[in-house]
């Protein structure tokens, strides 16, 4: 029993456990307020307004188009040498998850709606519902169903991207596990662990995934 | 009931409808006919401005529909529509598809939309179908639900574009059952249909189009036994 208690693969966890909790705080926040976006920009690429439309494009295409690696520098360093004004690290994680989930989620919504035949439009529109009732009893349930694969895939790649927060010196999981090697120079040890901690959230969200694809029949 | 005066309809440089002038008169069935792209289904669908009119006026029980102050889901609401593809809401059930216009669009209470669903879903045959979900109907039971639907919104005029063209053939005969009571009990009906049998029975008027213009319209029996026109003529030795 003491060999297991002893072992740097047990007495790594208390701080791989804090770890995944900003990690998980800072996934989920960022993800609601990604959401929020992309379900804003999304409809805005869908707009016949070429202002609204346009407005939209630039913004997937410059969170897409760049690492969010640089993403997250910029937000924490460079938009505070800009402004003189310091936001706090987890702040800037979920700003940076918020701002760059909100762009891929934009095209799940975009493409989800998109997807819906228009025969379900022209039949609600010739019930007399409005085009804003159309969308919110009609298109939007049907389209969110199809979102539910690609926003659980984007969950998983957003809770990886918050590893990325370790070079701001955000105390997430691999944060954690590298001060813990930082120590005791048991890297394999405490690596091994930090892989272990992401796969206990990854693996299971992906078997559900499939089981709600099957479902779904998407 | 409905006047159409020059209608015409183009989609990009490709003109659909090149002048269309039509009378239907309330309790009056009109049937149009006509080969595939004749510009029929583009007709009717400009009737309840599903398609943006390009020039010329389609008057609705006196509303001008080309008028840019106009209520189109006031419109709607009074006009049923019935597609080839039924485009029923899958998401919701049988009795949700055909409560929900009244709920929305009249601000029912749910009890009142169902009292008002039940005697419809009963006139389709459907009674034992309330709680199903679209999916598990056969395509004929699907457009009677879709009958139902608009059915609820106590329209003054039904369209139907096509309903019977995507049923297997041994299911055309219930929809069109339904079609003929309907029109047995008054309603104001323009049906787009390859069906000249029900055409012939129970159309008070029939409209032959083609390369988008009406080419002629007679009672049945004139124009099916005794068509003026060459290209109705040509038309009409092909499908009968």
């Amino acid at each position: 029993m003491e060999f297991i208690t002893e072992s740097h693969y047990f007495r790594v966890m208390p701080f791989l456990l804090e770890g995944l909790v900003w990690t998980l705080l800072i996934t989920f926040v960022g993800l609601i307020l990604g959401f929020i976006l992309g379900a804003i920009f999304g409809f805005a690429r869908l707009s016949k307004s070429k202002l609204i439309y346009g407005i939209a494009t630039v913004y997937v295409e410059v969170v897409r188009g760049t690492p969010i690696l640089a993403q997250i520098l910029f937000i924490y360093f460079g938009l505070s040498d800009l402004t003189g004004i310091n936001i706090d690290k987890i702040t800037a994680s979920i700003i940076a998850i918020a701002v760059n989930a909100g762009a891929y989620i934009a095209e799940i919504v975009r493409g989800a709606v998109y997807s819906i035949d228009t025969g379900q439009e022209e039949a609600g529109r010739s019930i007399g519902l409005t085009r804003n009732q159309t969308m919110r009893y009609i298109i939007w349930p049907q389209a969110f169903r199809r979102m539910i694969p690609p926003l659980g895939n984007q969950f998983v790649i957003s809770l990886k991207d918050t590893s990325l927060f370790s070079v701001i010196a955000v105390g997430e999981l691999l944060y954690m596990g590298q001060q813990y090697y930082g120590m005791t120079f048991q890297a394999f040890q405490a690596l091994t662990m930090v892989c272990v901690m992401y796969l206990v959230i990854t693996v299971p969200t992906a078997v559900y995934l499939r089981r709600v694809e099957r479902r779904l029949d998407v | 009931m409905i006047t159409v005066k020059d209608l015409h309809k183009s989609f990009g440089s490709n003109e659909v409808l090149k002048g269309i002038n039509a009378e239907i008169k309330e309790k009056e069935v009109v049937c149009v006919i006509g080969p595939s792209g004749s510009g029929k289904s583009t007709f009717l669908r400009c009737l309840n401005l599903l398609e943006e009119v390009t020039s010329g006026d389609v008057l609705i029980q006196g509303e001008n529909l080309t008028d840019p102050k106009i209520n189109i889901n006031d419109v709607r609401s009074r006009v049923g529509m019935v597609f080839q593809h039924f485009n029923l809401f899958p998401h919701m059930t049988v009795m949700d598809n055909i409560t929900i216009g009244p709920i929305k669009v009249k601000g029912m209470k749910k009890t009142e939309a169902e009292k008002i669903a039940h005697p419809l879903l009963e006139k389709v045959g459907l009674s034992d179908k309330a709680v199903a979900y679209p999916e598990s109907l056969s395509g004929g039971q699907k457009q009677r639900v879709a009958i139902a639907r608009s059915l609820a919104m106590e329209p003054s005029i039904m369209l139907f574009d096509e309903p019977t063209s995507a049923l297997d053939p041994e299911l055309v005969g219930d929809v069109l059952a339904v079609m003929k009571d309907l029109a047995q009990e008054g309603m104001t009906m323009v049906v787009v249909t390859h069906e000249m049998g029900f055409a012939r029975e129970v159309g008070d008027r029939v409209l032959f189009m083609d390369e988008g213009i009406i080419m002629e319209e007679d009672v049945p029996e004139r124009l099916f036994g005794n068509p003026q026109n060459p290209r109705t003529q040509e038309f009409l030795s092909k499908v009968l």
